[in-house]
């Protein structure tokens, strides 16, 4: 039987193995997921849901309220397309799943009647004049994927 | 015939010919057999993008594939994916006897989806014509100017073109002189085609629906439209429900690291490469760097093989899909566990064995490796084994 | 003669005892395309608080755990707080494969009997109708070597192995037997997922028809795949006393893992499986002699009839055929000696990340005489429940309704 030695320390036979990883999924939005998209998408609406005992709206909806565990899948309000910038980052780093072109603004906006804020792109405005305060209006896709994305944007109004 | 979940066996299979797809089965030429007892029997014979349909009385006779439901019940639900597919073939309420992948994967190609027949839709042709200009997409319709005719003969039918030119649509009531295309069908036919029910395909292979003029911008025309939504289907069809579907595909990068290089090493030269344990000197195979009963490094290297006995074998008779691409590997084929000559004994090595010699394997053989050509140091270098006579 | 104490000898030290004070879970089920994620863990995460009488106020930490990747999502745990309640408390995140739920049940139980810790919420979840499992499995496999190998988690090598020592005919018949009875104990139970309502007449037809998976492996005796969640609180002793009518003690626990791939297991000589060393161990340390005498229900975790009726023998320490024996005489049955799987076991029910938490949850709901259609009539005082992942790892647990040891 021939013996041969290698040492950790012996690199001449380690090399790099391209390989490629497979994901295939799909994902079950819901059933409040799905009446909150199929508002962005026919109707052109964004709906939120009300916490009946603490008074606050939560958008995108959740089943429970955050805050006192209430079931509250029933109370879907409305709110408005409207609503003020309250956080942003600036994405620059290249990512080939990335819905934009960088570099992009990703904002927070709070909407009119809402008590959390709406993460989504926010165009129509120039980095360097981006502030926090701004006010908002939605923009809806013409061509749906019945994702977030049927809101397509946010833009200065 | 008995109804469940609002439809009959029956329905299923007089629609048969509407849900073809001729356009997906031009290759195939099979004939499958369908016994749903208490109901009947039926022969559906498929030849190069035809298909045939017919109630059978004696033995269902030159049928590569027959299923078999135990009922009306498991025939109906589970072609409506009320049931389970995967829990009737388990419990035997569904038999396939021949090739059980064509449940899962000619069928669904070839077929449109059979849904429960609407009560009474009541769209007519004339209602989805008068949605036309509202449904129209002038981003897709740039640089186009046709005038499609449409004749749709029956009860809500009637002659329509529709005239589209500068990206602007506009419907007119009778046809004009200078159609680019004109379409003649039964009204229902439009409507089924329209909904989704019928595959236009088949309606204009079986002659149902005739075309004078432009083939081609009439197969065009339903990528200048939105989909036809059915207002009255929305009132009483159950909450929809989103799926979002994706594959991402990650690239990876792994690193062997020395164990593995010396195995890949040995590969390439045609050789079985283990590391050897210094404490208890059993012959890791695939090498591993350390020896995790004793807890050392194992630097030392010996050679196995080529030659090996057989210690067990699986053969696969179902094979998983492959995730990225759904290729699925042809079966049967074995997979054997084989200790190599030299090695420690309780360390076998699994691997393929040649698919020819599939039936005549049995544990005891003695087998040899089959390398191929020419061996770059990776995992494909090592084709298969075969019995070693 | 003289008369054997019954008291085992002492047990494995703790810091102090933990027991389990409340159980949720959701319905099993292949469809569940109402709820995301979030929702569903929520559902069981409320069951259990209602079980428990407490509220979210009550749990310091959340332990959370599935099979990775097999919704083709990362770090689920993150977006999950939604559900599962983790906001602002500290959050432990377990994946080791298919035995995850029972590791979430050790890791619970050491995080309270530690002190780190008094009350402990575990979270297991599955679901596969939103991954693809072949993809889970397949990218879990080792990518230089077996991954274009591998053909997921079927193996007909067990089944051969049974025929060459007992008989082709005595082992599938056994199988069979498995099989139906798994089935007869699902259809006792409510919340199990697939109950098929199989008669022992239906043996021989099904030993002949069932589509051939790998070998002898046929599909009527692989579990398949289900969607759900369960979840489970864990306490201490002074405080279960004082708010639970029926805590179950966790008594012991064991893990095993071996480190090579199924490639190697299947040589003329073979190693001692994990089921075996990890149940050794823990009844040498217990003290018990005869698992069979001492324990009154197991839940194993059985992913298909073969493996579950070889590793009976394994685990209970067992020789020659034993426990076909066990099984062809009823002992297993649901008024026999050694209650089997009462709950219809993984074949029945498979949803994967809390498949190995069902166990000691469905053992724990005997203990307490709460687990229904299924209960068994006698006493339930010893419980034994196993998890299994990977290439054949094992964890033991031992679940006891009075602090006697």
């Amino acid at each position: 039987m021939t013996t041969m030695t290698c040492k950790k320390e012996d690199t001449t036979n380690c090399f790099v193995f391209e390989g490629k990883m497979a994901l295939p999924n799909q994902y079950f939005v819901g059933r409040l997921g799905s009446k909150f998209i199929i508002a962005l998408r026919d109707k052109k609406k964004i709906m939120g849901l009300k916490c009946p005992k603490c008074k606050k709206t939560f958008v995108p909806p959740r089943e429970y309220c955050h805050f006192c565990q209430t079931k509250i899948d029933e109370n879907w309000v409305e709110l408005g397309n409207e609503g003020v910038l309250v956080n942003y980052a600036v994405v620059r780093y290249l990512g080939k799943h990335l819905p934009r072109k960088v570099p992009y603004i990703l904002g927070q906006i709070k909407l009119k009647g809402a008590d959390t804020p709406l993460t989504h792109i926010v165009e129509g405005v120039d980095i360097k004049d981006v502030r926090i305060g701004m006010k908002l209006k939605a923009v809806f896709a013409p061509k749906t994927t019945n994702t977030l994305l049927d809101l397509d944007h946010f833009e200065p109004v | 015939m008995a109804e469940f979940y609002g439809t009959t066996v029956a329905d299923i299979f007089n629609t048969m010919p509407k849900r073809f797809k001729p356009e997906e089965a031009k290759e195939e030429d099979i004939a499958i057999g369908y016994e749903c007892k208490g109901e009947g029997k039926w022969k559906v014979t498929i030849k190069h993008g035809t298909i045939k349909v017919e109630e059978v009385k004696g033995d269902l006779k030159g049928c590569a594939t027959t299923i078999h439901a135990a009922d009306a019940e498991t025939f109906i639900g589970t072609t409506l994916g009320k049931i389970q597919a995967m829990d009737a073939l388990t419990t035997g309420k569904l038999r396939v006897v021949g090739d059980v992948k064509l449940l899962m994967t000619l069928l669904p190609k070839i077929f449109v989806q059979y849904t429960v027949p609407e009560k009474k839709s009541s769209v007519v042709a004339k209602d989805i014509i008068s949605t036309i200009t509202e449904r129209f997409r002038p981003d897709k319709a740039a640089g186009v100017d046709m005038k499609v005719g449409y004749d749709l003969a029956g009860e809500g039918g009637g002659k329509w073109t529709i005239v589209i030119k500068d990206g602007k649509c506009a419907v007119k009531e009778g046809l004009a002189k200078d159609l680019t295309v004109k379409m003649t069908m039964p009204a229902e036919i439009y409507v089924g085609m329209m909904l989704g029910t019928i595959s236009g395909e088949s309606a204009f292979t079986s002659g149902q629906v005739k075309l004078d003029g432009d083939m081609m911008a009439a197969g065009a025309t339903s990528r200048f439209f939105n989909k036809f939504v059915d207002p009255n289907a929305q009132a009483s069809e159950a909450e929809e429900l989103i799926t979002i579907k994706v594959t991402n595909s990650i690239n990876c990068r792994f690193a062997t690291g020395t164990a593995y290089g010396m195995w890949f090493k040995g590969l390439k030269e045609k050789k079985f490469l283990a590391n050897v344990c210094p404490k208890c000197g059993r012959t890791q195979i695939t090498p591993r760097e350390i020896c995790a009963f004793c807890r050392v490094r194992c630097n030392e290297f010996a050679e196995l093989g080529p030659k090996g006995t057989i210690t067990a074998a699986d053969v696969v008779y179902f094979a998983s899909p492959d995730p990225l691409t759904g290729a699925v590997r042809e079966t049967p084929y074995a997979m054997c566990w084989i200790l190599l000559d030299n090695a420690s004994p309780q360390e076998a090595f699994c691997f393929d064995i040649k698919r020819e010699d599939l039936p005549k394997m049995k544990v005891g053989a003695r087998v040899r490796p089959v390398w191929a050509k020419e061996t770059k140091g990776t995992f494909t270098d090592l084709l298969y084994f075969e019995l070693d006579k | 003669m003289k008369k054997q104490s019954e008291k085992p000898a002492k047990a494995h030290k703790k810091n102090r005892n933990v027991a389990i004070v409340g159980i949720g879970m959701t319905s099993l089920s292949s469809h569940k395309e109402d709820q995301n994620q979030p929702e569903m863990i929520h559902e069981a995460v409320r069951a259990a608080l209602a079980d428990a009488k407490m509220t979210l106020d009550d749990i310091d930490c959340v332990v959370h755990g599935n099979m990775e990747l097999f919704e083709m999502q990362y770090q689920p745990d993150m977006w999950h707080v939604l559900g599962s309640g983790a906001y602002g408390k500290d959050e432990y995140r377990i994946t080791t494969g298919g035995t995850v739920g029972a590791t979430m049940v050790c890791a619970a139980d050491n995080l309270v009997a530690s002190g780190l810790y008094d009350t402990v919420l575990a979270i297991g979840f599955e679901k596969l109708q939103e991954g693809n499992t072949t993809g889970g499995i397949t990218n879990m496999a080792d990518p230089l070597w077996f991954r274009n190998i591998q053909t997921g988690a079927l193996t007909g090598t067990t089944a051969a192995m049974m025929i060459d020592e007992f008989g082709a005919e005595r082992a599938k018949k056994a199988a069979m037997k498995y099989r139906i009875l798994m089935d007869k104990h699902a259809m006792l139970n409510e919340r199990a997922h697939r109950r098929f309502g199989l008669e022992y007449d239906q043996a021989e037809d099904l030993m002949k028809t069932s589509p051939q998976l790998v070998g002898e492996l046929r599909l009527i005796h692989m579990c398949s795949q289900s969607d759900g969640a369960c979840a489970m609180i864990f306490t201490h002793e002074k405080r279960a006393k004082k708010v639970c009518k029926k805590p179950v003690w966790i008594r012991d626990h064991i893990t095993v893992h071996r480190e090579e791939n199924m490639s190697n297991l299947y040589a003329f000589e073979k190693p001692e499986m994990t089921h075996h060393y990890a149940a050794r161990k823990l009844f040498e340390r217990n003290g018990i002699k005869d698992p069979v005498k001492y324990f009154d229900v197991f839940e194993m975790y059985d992913p298909s009839a073969w493996w579950g009726l070889d590793w009976s023998r394994e685990f209970l320490q067992l020789k020659g055929d034993e426990h076909l024996r066990l099984l062809e005489d009823g002992e297993f049955d649901l008024d026999g000696k050694l209650p089997l799987n009462p709950s219809g076991g993984v074949i029945a029910s498979n949803p994967i990340g809390a498949t190995a938490m069902l166990r000691p949850a469905f053992a724990a709901l005997q203990i307490r005489g709460d687990a229904g259609g299924c209960q068994i009539k006698k006493p339930v005082k010893h419980a034994l429940a196993s998890g299994f992942g990977g290439t054949l790892w094992t964890v033991l647990m031992m679940l006891e309704k009075d602090l006697d040891w």
